[in-house]
């Protein structure tokens, strides 16, 4: 058996010895460098650009602008965005690209023989710049008659919206023993992937153009780039080498069009020289998407008997300048408005509204995040307000086999969250299952370092409470509080996007059997194990030893086309199309063919849009389940939260390799520890001000729960391959909202907005003390 | 394009002296543990980086008789790890340890983190409540000024361009007398004080308090001394009340700043709970210390 068991990573020595060579690595000695001249205007018109100046600079080789690009413009789900602005030329770009929208638009790239002689020269490029005015956020665009996208015929900065109307409000609120109505405020969270983004380009020996890049669906990135450059798509060529993580801030465009631009432009000039280019941490912070902030009004009610009655929402997300996928956030959103539940009475606006501020995209959870803190915080007050237990009420309106969903079509066939909601439950009512959390509080279970160098950080004896260590917590001061929260989150593209995915493999061997199996998969390996999963699952399907499959990854040249690794969608597309090839494979191999091909695209159950009126549709083909528990305490004088224990309980149908799943709920923990409690990215007039990571603060080793009880359950998926779900984001999904359940329990003091910063913590706690 | 940095290793005091006075673009370094960040940061660049570790009187802690010296760039992490001096100065070496991480504090000094003059720097309060001097070296010799007179605003310093500070001397407290620090930044490690708290408190062999000094960083441009909060301290036993009188005086204390790691309103409140805190911390030590019995 090659599937279930916990193999270790096939990357693994080569990323640990540092032989891997990621984006920013590749530059061959003799290659030009690049530097992306980003215009820092969050809204200006451009009324004069002169390059001359930057390429009279020394060592400067080319600058490009706007001129340059055959079809200026780009985007992954909408063309909405220029490559460069400028003043003459777009293009067959219908997209005015004398305007910029948002700081990080770009203005030219500056191509020379050194990278600080480009960002030099960069320097030299004289701008004139009308301004316009600054819609910095969604209150803001909706209140002013300026339009950011005026030539997209729609009138309003509200651009894109979605209904929901199900059953009969009138009703739920009439059958309502208590109603809660609340407004949550959701922040931007950046993706703070180790790598910031980098990139080589060049002219391959096939002639195609070529870019090495970290990215998310090389397939996706190559149509964009040949829509820019108006080339064929063979002739542009994709490859991921290793890559830093993504966590989707690598599905939208970043240097892939600009450095295949410079490549074809030198190769014409005559130029035959690779570019490379880096971003810098601040460059990566400002010129990526990030997690939509957003604001969500919620009122819903519940009978009596713990039943919801009755769920309205409107949820606004600011998607920022351009499109990204904020139109597909926005659905996942919307969809989980209502949680996880079966609620017979809805209604539920969503609208996505740009702004001059950094454009909103995909982040691990894709909407699912924003709509569970609201939607889980209004059960957990629900549960309050009718003196329920909150695993109960979960109990009671949870969705279950052949319920229908909140777009009133069933589910698909295996749902198992009352399961894994009982399971949580249990795990956290059994207690740790080793040892009980660590009272010195060094946060790491008493196995990290004490910086201090004293072994006992002050010896007061004071029962050191702290995240930091030389801050005892004085134990009046410390109060304990333990929450509950549940999601559920697609697997796979949804709302009726053509989803598929392709592999190939080819049987080797001179005897009966085949002994040695290539396999030739674009699906990328972001960090979270992909590749090696990939390999076992082939192993699996073909019967050949797992050391025996050669593997052949993510470009363009030699695989089909993957789909993105997102949606928690790679194990169970990717499975599927490799179980198809090697059924394929197989009946070459029986018909005698040597080597044996098989090639196969996996097409999962169709799905469907939102219906515009009412909502109703079948969103998805499958989804993952979770349920958490978490017990913390926080230092009411200081507003600082310890987090104790998480149990963090998946229903992943299958685990392909159970180490690499823990990984994922790990990672996913401390990700949404991050969005709940200390990350909080600063944004005004349309500007990112802590565009570092020592200002935005993610966890550190010492901040992360004392310790994650990972409980993975195996219930199969009806149609994923050896019964595996996706399970990636849902770590992250309840997170938040178990945490702000679990401060109300310590405090009495609900928190509807993130992050928990200390700060905000105390300020709450003592304006509820204060009459 | 520019021109390149110059780096100089001077073995003398003098030598670095005469370097720094001859070209004003100069700048001494220690662990360039500021300095390197606030170049790529955009600063501009020194026409000459000097460095001082390799001056041996910059480097060391020896104590000669009551009086500790310890030298202007010696790595904080040898501070932290001299055993004598941190049963002395438990609070001074713990400030020490909370600066950055393991591999900053295997560079970074006191003299630095002085003469940088961030307000929310560490070992500052430390230095002050203890009573530290820097012994600088000037055109004219050496002079002595104490480390509270040091930093007199943002970045700014009573240190004469080409003045470089040598070494840092300090008494070793009296029986029955301790120190400590606390700081509080939103995450464990690797991140900017939002307040410190540095207390020295003395006993009595009956419980009374006989000398305090509370000093608070990261609430206003420069270290503030708590006076109110050592009148409150000293002449009675260190109870509830007095401690409680000791966090209102450092909330009062406080003119901090808004910004992106807490509010004014934060940083005030959590000032009083620190001092409170680092009082009562080092008053714990002050009671167990056994060098007044024995001597
Ligand atoms: C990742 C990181 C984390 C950090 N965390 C903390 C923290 O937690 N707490 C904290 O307080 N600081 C922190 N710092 C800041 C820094 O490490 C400290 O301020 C440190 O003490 C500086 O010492 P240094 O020797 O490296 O100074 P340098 O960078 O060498 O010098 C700083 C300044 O002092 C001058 N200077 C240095 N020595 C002398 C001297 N003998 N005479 C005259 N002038 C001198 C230099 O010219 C320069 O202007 C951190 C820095 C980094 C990079």
């Amino acid at each position: 058996m090659s599937v279930g068991r916990s193999r270790a990573r096939i990357d693994a020595a080569a990323k640990l010895t540092g032989e891997a060579r990621f984006p920013a690595d590749r530059a061959p000695a003799g290659a030009l460098h690049a530097f992306a001249v980003f215009t820092n205007q969050p809204h200006a018109r451009l009324v004069s650009l002169d390059l001359e100046p930057a390429r009279a600079a020394p060592g400067v080789v080319a600058v490009l602008g706007s001129a340059d690009v055959a079809v200026n413009e780009y985007g992954l789900t909408m063309f909405d965005q220029p490559v460069f602005v400028g003043l003459e030329h777009t293009g067959r770009s219908p997209v005015p690209c004398d305007v910029s929208r948002w700081e990080a638009d770009h203005l030219a790239l500056v191509v020379a023989e050194s990278p600080g002689a480009a960002r030099a020269a960069a320097a030299a490029i004289e701008a004139v710049w009308a301004p316009l005015p600054v819609l910095a956020d969604i209150d803001e665009a909706l209140a002013s008659d300026v339009l950011i996208h005026p030539y997209d015929g729609r009138g309003s900065n509200r651009y894109c919206s979605y209904r929901i109307r199900k059953g009969d409000m009138a009703r739920g609120w009439a059958e309502a023993a208590v109603t809660v109505a609340s407004v949550y405020e959701l922040p931007y969270q950046e993706h703070a992937y180790l790598q910031p983004e980098a990139a080589l380009a060049y002219i391959d020996a096939e002639g195609r153009v070529t870019v090495e890049v970290a990215g998310q669906w090389a397939h996706e990135d190559r149509e964009q780039i040949a829509h820019a450059l108006d080339l064929d798509e063979e002739r542009v060529r994709v490859v991921y080498p290793p890559i830093g993580g993504a966590f989707g801030g690598r599905e939208d465009m970043s240097l892939q069009i600009v450095l295949a631009l410079a490549a074809l432009r030198l190769h014409e000039m005559g130029v035959d020289r690779p570019v490379a280019a880096r971003w810098s941490r601040e460059e990566s912070i400002v010129g990526h998407h990030k997690r939509h902030r957003g604001r969500i009004e919620a009122r819903w009610g519940a009978a009596a008997d713990g039943r919801i009655t009755a769920v309205s929402n409107t949820a606004w997300l600011d998607a920022g300048a351009y499109n990204y996928t904020s139109n597909k956030v926005l659905g996942n959103c919307h969809l989980g408005q209502a949680g996880p539940y079966e609620v017979p009475n809805a209604e539920i606006d969503s609208h996505a509204v740009y702004t001059n501020s950094t454009p909103g995209g995909a982040f691990r959870g894709f909407g699912a995040p924003q709509a569970a803190f609201a939607a889980e915080t209004q059960v957990n007050k629900l549960a309050e307000a009718l003196g329920m237990d909150p695993v109960e009420i979960r109990r009671i309106n949870s969705l279950r086999d052949g319920s229908v969903g909140i777009t009133q079509t069933p589910l698909p066939a295996g749902v198992t969250l009352p399961a894994v909601i009982d399971r949580c439950a249990a795990e956290a009512a059994a207690g740790p299952s080793e040892e009980a959390p660590d009272p010195s509080g060094d946060g790491n279970g008493g196995t990290a370092p004490d910086p201090s160098g004293d072994g006992n950080s002050n010896g007061t004896g004071a029962g050191a409470f702290s995240p930091f260590l030389s801050l005892p917590g004085s134990p009046g001061a410390l109060r304990r509080g333990r929450g509950f929260a549940c999601a559920l989150k697609n697997v796979g593209f949804s709302f009726g996007f053509p989803e598929r995915c392709e592999a190939t493999i080819v049987l080797h061997g001179d005897g009966d059997e085949p002994d040695r199996a290539e396999l030739y998969h674009a699906g990328a390996e972001v960090g979270q194990g992909a590749h090696t999963v990939f390999a076992q699952m082939a192993a699996e399907a073909t019967g050949v030893a797992p050391e025996r499959i050669e593997a052949f990854w993510s470009d363009t040249a030699t695989s089909g086309d993957s789909g993105s690794a997102s949606a928690s969608r790679l194990t169970f597309m990717a499975g599927n199309a490799i179980l198809g090839a090697a059924e394929e494979a197989e009946k070459a191999w029986i018909d005698g063919a040597r080597p044996a091909t098989g090639r196969f695209r996996f097409v999962p159950p169709p799905t469907e849009p939102f219906d515009l009126e009412d909502g109703r549709c079948t969103p998805n083909f499958a989804y993952g389940y979770v349920a958490q528990h978490v017990e913390l305490t926080v230092d009411t004088e200081t507003g600082h939260i310890r987090v104790d224990r998480v149990v963090s309980a998946h229903d992943v149908g299958r685990a392909v390799n159970p180490d690499l799943v823990v990984g994922q709920i790990e990672g996913g923990v401390v990700q949404g520890h991050g969005y709940a409690l200390s990350e909080d990215l600063r944004s005004d007039g349309g500007r990112i001000l802590n565009p570092r990571l020592s200002a935005y603060l993610i966890p550190g080793i010492g901040d992360i729960p004392a310790r994650v009880d990972s409980v993975v359950m195996e219930m199969a998926d009806p149609i994923g391959p050896w019964g595996a779900r996706g399970m990636a984001e849902m770590p992250l999904i309840p997170y938040a909202a178990a945490v702000a359940a679990a401060v109300h329990d310590a405090t009495g003091v609900w928190f509807d907005a993130l992050p928990l910063t200390p700060d905000r913590v105390l300020a709450a706690l003592e304006a509820a003390q204060s009459p | 394009m520019l021109a390149p940095m110059k780096y100089a290793a001077p073995a003398t005091v003098e030598e670095a002296r005469a370097l720094l006075a001859a070209d004003g673009g100069a700048r001494v370094f220690a662990g360039a543990t500021d300095l390197i960040p606030q170049i790529r940061a955009g600063r501009p660049e020194p026409s000459m980086m000097i460095d001082l570790k390799r001056i041996d009187r910059l480097s060391g802690i020896a104590r000669a008789g009551s009086t500790w010296t310890i030298g202007a760039a010696t790595p904080t992490a040898d501070i932290v790890a001299h055993a004598g001096f941190a049963a002395e100065f438990p609070g001074l070496a713990e400030a020490s340890g909370l600066i950055g991480s393991d591999q900053i504090q295997n560079r970074c000094t006191w003299g630095g983190n002085l003469v940088n003059a961030s307000p929310a720097a560490d070992t500052p309060p430390a230095l002050i409540v203890n009573d530290a001097k820097a012994v600088i070296a000037s055109a004219g010799g050496e002079r002595t000024v104490a480390a509270a007179e040091v930093a007199t605003g943002p970045g700014a310093t009573c240190l004469g361009a080409d003045e470089i500070i040598v070494e840092f001397t300090l008494a070793s407290p009296p029986p029955r007398t301790a120190d400590a620090y606390l700081r509080l930044i939103p995450r464990t490690e690797m991140d900017i004080a939002v307040v410190g708290a540095a207390a020295r408190v003395t006993l009595a062999p009956d419980g009374a308090v006989t000398a305090a000094a509370v000093a608070l960083g990261a609430v206003a441009p420069t270290v503030v001394r708590v006076p109110d909060a050592e009148a409150a301290l000293i002449g009675g036993p260190l109870t509830d009340d007095a401690l409680e009188a000791v966090a209102q005086a450092a909330s009062a204390a406080c003119r901090p700043i808004d910004d992106k790691r807490g509010t004014v309103a934060y940083r005030r409140r959590v000032a009083g709970v620190l001092a409170r805190r680092a009082v009562a911390i080092a008053a714990d030590r002050a009671a167990a210390d056994q060098r007044g019995a024995s001597s």
